[in-house]
């Protein structure tokens, strides 16, 4: 594991798309997540983003964000199926083929698993002639899916290759993720993981948890579950997982301050969590190469 | 309130019977044309208002394209012809388009110009479209939009019994699965087992249409080929012939050039022909189909 299995995300960084960019690059990293607001508050427009994106060097792992997608009713998915084809359309110009779509928070939306997952398998056909993947990803304070356990089963369900999940450390931290559900989850089906910590012991109601993920994310290593985020990575690592991981770090610091000096603490990050997770899972790597081939 | 009852969908939901055409586009309509003759089709009819023209050969009917806005999404046609389109013979045309896209397809924006007619379709690999057409029994598509070529037979009879056999798509690397979903989830396709397969060339994997009158096959880029460019999109199409080695004799005859060396020299089993324009070629499948509609 090197700093070529990690990405920034743009949501991290303040700054003109292409000074984000710069910025990355320079620290170190060989991959970007793309956020949506990234191409349409381009001051010259869409086509001069994925232009500048394409020209950078960077890979893009992944595209954000669909919200509210699954379950909704008559116009309101009509409305969102729409919502859902612009920004899949926006991920294919990217060269991203990875979109997230996050557990819907909608009052509207239908807790019955079936119905969310024929919704989401719906997404997952629409992104196929695209060669798009669709990464779920449960949100800790999702109306009907909040936890690990959940999207996976959703995501088993709709059973469709390109639909997998995403897997956010802020949001099992938050909603006190057993990490042993993670046992529940097959590392083919994990399209992205985004890692983050926060300062604070427990997030206990909704309103918190949303307020500390929208301001106060910090990169693993500077918050109070180091650990955890360890655990989180080192599992994963054992379990198989070989895809990307990207730093997801909503800072209302960190968005007035250069995006080089944000980016440089991403760096740091990675050099945290790769010796540590090194220094655990070498003796178990040992092991395997000492057995008779 | 409507009551559904939760029976299973039928394994073909849309009724589909067919190819009803193939539409290649290209910026050399002529130049392609005479390679269409040699393999035996025959132009039939003009567009009325486009650069289209409609080839057939039995129960082909092929489209060439050279229009400057081919396709809704492209430009202009590239010299290389393309196959674009494919269009599908179903029960109900506006009911396939409108399931299709409740189940995740995404509706293509339609080209008619007044007077001619609307045919629904969805977006297909890569710049393709797929149409549905149900108006190809009594009535014929071409009846509205073709004027028919004076002096020639608007029934020519094929070439060594030659008929559409299935088309061959490229698609990226590990996406094997998602094509083959997305055919099953939007149409009925089957995959054919491990080991069943046609012709000579790499088998990638067969799928059956639900009216068991054509094939898809589906071709992920070859181990070590890097290098090559591999995008995903229509290929070619199958012809297929009930006596392969007859039809490679009769088609040599009219100029066809077959490879005829390395692992796909003409069998069989099948052959494929040299490749023209710089990008087209046809492949032979021995084949036993029967292509017209359904009674």
């Amino acid at each position: 594991m090197n700093q070529d299995n990690f990405g920034v995300d743009t949501v991290s960084l303040a700054g003109p798309l292409e000074a984000k960019l710069q910025a990355v690059r320079e620290s170190g990293f060989t991959q970007i997540m793309l956020s949506a607001r990234d191409l349409v508050e381009h001051p010259g427009g869409e086509a001069a983003a994925i232009s500048a994106v394409r020209r950078c060097g960077l890979r893009v792992t992944g595209f954000q964000l669909l919200r509210d997608f699954e379950g909704l009713p008559g116009h309101l998915h009509a409305y969102k199926l729409d919502i859902a084809k612009s920004l899949l359309g926006m991920c294919r110009a990217l060269g991203s083929n990875v979109i997230l779509a996050c557990s819907s928070t909608s009052a509207h939306a239908s807790g019955d698993p079936e119905v969310l997952a024929r919704d989401l398998r719906k997404l997952a056909t629409l992104a196929v002639p695209l060669g798009i993947r669709v990464a779920y990803e449960a949100l800790s304070w999702g109306k009907h899916v909040n936890a690990i356990q959940q999207a996976v089963e959703i995501v088993t369900r709709a059973d469709r290759a390109n639909l997998g999940l995403a897997l956010d450390s802020f949001h099992m931290l938050a909603a006190k993720t057993d990490p042993d559900d993670l046992d529940l989850v097959d590392p083919e089906k994990v399209f992205i993981v985004q890692l983050s910590d926060f300062m604070w012991q427990e997030l206990p109601s909704r309103e918190e948890r949303i307020n500390t993920a929208r301001h106060f994310r910090v990169f693993p290593g500077e918050g109070v579950h180091g650990s955890e985020v360890l655990e989180l990575v080192r599992r994963l690592d054992e379990m198989g997982y070989r895809g990307d991981y990207g730093f997801e770090v909503f800072n209302d610091d960190y968005a007035q301050l250069p995006a080089a000096f944000v980016a440089a603490r991403a760096r740091a990050s990675v050099k945290w969590l790769t010796d540590q997770v090194s220094r655990r899972s070498l003796p178990v790597r040992r092991d395997r190469v000492r057995q008779p081939g | 309130m409507t009551t559904r009852e939760p029976n299973p969908e039928p394994n073909n939901p849309l009724g589909i019977d067919g190819i009803e055409f193939i539409e290649y586009a290209t910026s050399q309509p002529q130049a392609f044309g005479s390679v269409l003759r040699s393999m035996g089709f025959v132009p039939v009819a003009r567009h009325r208002s486009r650069e289209v023209m409609l080839y057939r050969q039995g129960t082909m009917n092929l489209i060439v394209n050279a229009h400057p806005d081919a396709l809704p999404r492209l430009s202009a046609p590239a010299a290389i012809p393309e196959i674009k389109a494919v269009a599908l013979r179903v029960r109900d045309a506006a009911f396939a388009w409108r399931h299709s896209q409740d189940l995740g397809a995404w509706e293509m924006p339609t080209r008619a110009s007044a007077m001619e007619l609307n045919i629904p379709g969805i977006h297909g690999v890569g710049e393709t479209l797929i149409y549905f057409v149900d108006r190809y029994k009594d009535f014929s598509i071409y009846d509205v939009d073709f004027v028919p070529l004076p002096g020639t037979d608007a029934r020519p009879l094929p070439l060594a019994g030659l008929h559409y056999f299935g088309v061959v798509q490229t698609i990226r690397s590990d996406r094997t699965t998602d094509w083959i979903e997305f055919y099953e989830q939007l149409f009925g396709f089957r995959v054919l087992p491990e080991g069943k397969f046609f012709g000579i060339l790499p088998k990638g994997t067969l799928l059956e249409s639900p009216c068991r009158k054509f094939y898809l096959q589906l071709l992920e880029p070859p181990p070590g080929s890097d290098d090559i460019v591999w995008e995903e999109g229509l290929l070619r199409i199958g012809l297929g012939a009930p006596d392969v080695r007859a039809a490679v004799r009769v088609l040599s005859e009219r100029g066809v050039v077959f490879i005829d060396h390395g692992a796909v020299q003409p069998t069989e089993k099948g052959a494929l022909t040299q490749v023209y324009l710089g990008g087209v070629t046809f492949e032979l499948v021995v084949s036993h189909l029967r292509p017209g509609p359904s009674a």
